[in-house]
């Protein structure tokens, strides 16, 4: 989410949500968090901060704020998002400009990384070194950078110039793709990075509004973009894009309808899932032109990601409030168990 | 002469109704000088409270500073002088309209009024209307009204007031008033300057407020003439130029910086006789905002609206009853970094009915309905009763339809993720309140209880995909208690006047019974200002109760208890000027707390102040 400009526009539209720090906790034995489900919840986006729930891998223990419960102190405003290495997690607070390295499995706090940042969004290790993508100055469209992150000392050590609104970060071996969904703006390009160079080697052109992308058996690269909205007065329509990662030049583009939005890529079992409306559609990785085979209806997520054979989806409620994390079977469609989480949960992960 | 001045700081402690509300006695041209007829005649069922200018100079430099302790009006302030909202009896910010000299000028672009940015020092008196009053008062007045009304004192001769301070966080306030009243003309300019680092500490922390600077410009000025002896012309213009960077919170640091710019101005032509009053007013309200995300950096992102206005009133008075009709028309044009141009215009007819049944009932029926460009607007009305059991006891009842319209940025917002709706509806309300006052010799008593019920809340939420849109998605209810006690005694040279209210506020989302954000169930407050002598001391007091800071109420902000302390000096005139030397401290207790979450208040701070009078 373009969370701080929604933020503003909120502000001068005259809302004011926000929240403090003592959510209800579900009071479990501290375990360790080694086997289950990590969701990060954004927070409030004008004030406050955001958290992370644990949930163990058979759904029945919950644990909220198990930052603030292991560290005593808050992770920041708007948790953007959670990115791995093997034995770290590193949690990036967009507005507070700053990551929290945590061991993933105990979640105690090892650094926080304040210098170097600013407005960071995903993480992602590759080659030894972790990537962050940073909008940069949101007045600025061209001061956009993926911050390189030393592993040993937990500080950034250099910068990679990108173009606007670098979002999405994926690893493919020494190489690194950046989805430019475009900051407050909108843009349509995949950045390619070689990590032993570190250097931008490629520039690829997508749909508009590159939002997720997953990268298959085969190499491939599958970019989502949604396409512009409505309101820019310019709305284009979606893009599914396969770009070969052996060459870097995009194979194929699938289009959508003009009013059709989709996003939330996910892969599993040889299909691509993505959201679109109310609907989960599959589609298969050899189709040329778009399934539309509905896999879930009458749903609305936050966002999505399935992991062996199950869907985990979460809703926002009213933004101002707990929200939840549902999991369905992917194969009978039912929702198998309904879990309350924080403040708008934005990220599910799986340790 | 000089005591009796002195006991002029408590008289706006005690007023309750009966400060307005006496219409024995008024003579037409007073009430020609008194701007607003709306609430001498057609407020008698409602709730209204005088703040009067000596006690403003006691409560700081904002409206929010002066109506957090006189008022049961809950802040939701960003931080120390930042933006701040109002909850008027459980309602939101949209849901208080603020009246200048009988003009809304709540923000066309919002719908709120920012309480920050209006310096109530200038002005004759600010008067505090509870409940609804939509069909007076126009859109937003559901849980109540704050009225700011400039006086005209003809006759007064001139008067200079010069007042000066400085105090912690390097806050210095200069504000002069100059007026000269004549028997046929009279005129008024009152300037404010106030600046502050405002860096105040986190208190619990190593922190401090490092990016709320704030400085501001306030310039009142008013003339009036008496032209003949039916006929009076008066002009008021107000500007205000706000520049604040805006605080952090506790877990994000900020660099921002926004400023404000208002020009109000009105020119009223009254024409009378003993059965009539004939009013003419044309204005224009300018509204400002540029917002710096980076204050290092030159760009911004603005909004502005300007409305032209003009407004017609006849009201006759025919033995016991009143009767008035208005007409409105209005025009506004707003544009903006994410408006386009965008214009509209309305038309209101007003038609108000009072009647003086007898010397102890009294009753009223109030009518308006609207035609507006861009949305249907709904027909509202107000009736309301008065009844003076015995001489000192008095009942009311008072039942009204109101609304809030969609704003600007509602309709027609446009980027940043986010989009206006065409389609939102007004929100309309409906609620009825109670009151009782009684007054035994120097002792008075209020209680009034009152419900709202609101449909078609406006709230931004995401569309299914993912844009924030305006959208009519809540009905919400509230319903309450409040419970008013004054005192006064007066004992050779001592004075002392006690005034205290407490509130019990529920604010329900019909749907899930949850007790809305940021509406402490529980408030009171009390005030206490004693003299002896030469020498005045006052205390505020206030406790606010928990507020829940998420709509499924599982987290919430803890209650506290502020106390401030003054100490004045009034020292022996020196060639006739009077000066008056004072000392305040604010959070005496040092209490951490917050109206807003994670956005700290100041810690405890100090005053000096004189005020000179010649």
């Amino acid at each position: 989410m373009k969370i701080r400009n929604v933020f503003f526009s909120l502000l001068i539209i005259g809302l004011s949500w926000s929240c403090s720090n003592d959510d209800e906790v579900i009071q479990e034995p501290m375990g360790d968090y080694e086997n289950g489900i990590l969701v990060s919840n954004e927070g409030p986006f004008s004030n406050g901060t955001g958290t992370v729930t644990f949930i163990s891998e058979d759904l029945s223990v919950v644990n909220n704020e198990i930052y603030k419960m292991t560290n005593d102190e808050d992770l920041g405003n708007v948790v953007q998002s959670i990115g791995f290495t093997e034995d770290e997690a590193f949690i990036v607070a967009n507005v507070s400009n700053k990551i929290n390295v945590v061991n993933r499995y105990t979640f105690e706090k090892i650094a926080s990384i304040t210098e170097g940042l600013n407005n960071p969004r995903y993480f992602i290790e590759a080659n030894g070194k972790g990537y962050v993508t940073n909008w940069g100055d949101t007045a600025d469209e061209t001061d956009d950078f993926v911050a390189i992150i030393n592993l040993q000392s937990y500080t950034v050590e250099g910068t990679i110039s990108v173009v606007l609104g670098p979002e999405a970060i994926l690893a493919n071996g020494n190489m690194v793709y950046v989805a430019h969904q475009g900051a407050w703006g909108q843009n349509n390009k995949v950045s390619v990075i070689n990590t032993a160079s570190n250097e931008v080697i490629k520039t690829l052109t997508v749909g508009d509004v590159p939002n997720s992308m997953q990268l298959d058996a085969s190499g491939n690269l599958w970019v989502l973009a949604s396409g512009k909205p409505a309101y820019t007065g310019d709305e284009t329509a979606g893009v599914l894009s396969k770009i070969n990662t052996g060459t870097n030049e995009v194979d194929s583009n699938i289009q959508f309808e003009t009013t059709q939005h989709p996003g939330g890529l996910n892969l599993h079992g040889g299909d691509l899932y993505y959201k679109l409306g109310d609907k989960v559609y599959k589609q298969s990785l050899s189709a040329t032109s778009l399934d539309l085979d509905v896999a879930l209806e009458g749903v609305s997520f936050y966002t999505m990601v399935i992991n062996n054979g199950r869907l985990y989806g979460t809703d926002a409620g009213d933004y101002a409030s707990n929200g939840t994390l549902t999991v369905y079977d992917l194969n009978t469609k039912l929702a198998i168990e309904e879990i309350t989480v924080g403040i708008i949960p934005g990220g599910i992960y799986f340790n | 002469m000089e005591k009796k001045q002195i006991f002029l700081f408590f008289i706006g402690l005690l007023a309750f109704a009966q400060v307005f509300g006496q219409s024995d006695g008024v003579i037409v041209l007073d009430e020609v000088v008194l701007s607003d007829a709306k609430l001498l005649h057609f407020s008698k069922g409602a709730k209204i409270r005088v703040v009067n200018d000596s006690i403003q100079q006691k409560s700081g430099s904002s409206l929010t500073d002066l109506l957090r302790y006189n008022s049961n009006i809950y802040f939701k302030e960003n931080g120390y002088g930042m933006v701040s909202s109002a909850s008027f009896r459980g309602t939101n910010a949209q849901q208080t309209a603020v009246v200048w000299n009988g003009i809304n000028i709540n923000s066309q672009l919002t719908g709120q009024t920012d309480f920050n940015t209006l310096i109530p020092g200038n002005y004759g008196d600010v008067v505090v209307r509870s409940g609804g009053g939509s069909v007076q008062y126009g859109s937003g007045a559901v849980g109540g009204t704050v009225l700011l009304n400039d006086s005209f004192k003809f006759n007064e001769g001139w008067r200079n007031s010069l007042e000066t301070s400085y105090g912690s966080f390097n806050t210095s306030k200069l504000a002069f008033n100059t007026s000269l009243g004549k028997e046929k003309t009279f005129f008024h300019i009152g300037i404010n300057h106030i600046a502050s680092d405002n860096d105040y500490k986190y208190l619990g922390t190593n922190r401090r407020n490092e990016n709320g600077a704030y400085d501001q410009l306030n310039l009142n000025a008013n003339v009036g003439f008496i032209l003949s002896d039916q006929k009076v012309i008066k002009l008021y213009h107000n500007t205000f130029s706000g520049d604040r960077d805006f605080s952090g919170t506790l877990t994000a640091p900020a660099d921002e910086n926004y400023r404000d710019l208002n020009h109000r101005s009105l020119i009223e032509l009254s024409s009378f006789n003993e059965r009539k009053i004939a009013r003419l007013k044309v204005g224009h309200l300018y509204e400002r905002y540029r917002y710096f995300p980076n204050k290092q950096r030159e760009e911004f992102s603005f909004g502005q609206a300007n409305t032209v206005l003009a407004n017609y009133d006849y009201k006759y008075q025919l033995n016991k009853i009143t009767l008035n009709g208005i007409i409105d028309f209005s025009s506004i044009w707003a544009k903006g970094t994410s408006i386009e141009n965008a214009q509209r215009n309305f038309v209101s007819g007003t038609f108000l009915f009072s009647h003086e049944l007898s010397d102890k009932f009294n009753y009223g029926l109030n009518l308006r309905q609207e035609a507006v460009s861009d949305y249907q607007s709904p027909f509202l009305f107000s009736l309301s009763s008065s009844y003076k059991v015995t001489g000192n006891n008095t009942l009311s009842l008072n039942a009204s339809k109101n609304y809030r319209v969609p704003t600007f940025n509602d309709l027609y917002w446009t980027g940043a993720a986010a989009s206006g709706n065409l389609e939102v509806l007004p929100e309309t309300s409906w609620q009825v309140e109670l009151g009782q006052t009684i007054q035994v010799k120097n002792i008075a008593l209020s209680l009034n209880a009152y419900s709202i019920t609101t449909d078609n809340l406006i709230q931004w939420r995401p569309n299914t995909q993912g844009i924030w849109m305006a959208m009519n998605v809540q009905d919400v209810s509230q319903y309450g208690l409040e419970l008013g006690f004054d005192w006064k005694w007066k004992w050779e040279d001592q004075e002392l006047a006690w005034e205290s209210e407490y509130a019990f506020t529920k604010s329900l989302d019909n749907a899930t019974k949850n007790q809305l954000l940021y509406v402490p169930e529980h408030l009171l407050r009390s005030n206490v200002a004693y003299q002896f002598k030469k020498w005045v001391a006052s205390y505020q007091f206030l406790y606010n109760g928990s507020v829940y800071t998420t709509t499924d109420n599982s987290d919430s902000l803890p209650s506290y208890t502020l106390g401030n302390l003054g100490l004045d000096y009034h020292l022996s005139d020196i060639s006739k000027i009077k000066f008056i030397l004072g000392m305040r401290v604010n959070n005496l207790y040092n209490k951490n707390y917050q109206n807003v979450a994670y956005r700290p208040m100041p810690n405890r701070n100090f005053q000096l102040q004189l005020i000179t009078k010649f």
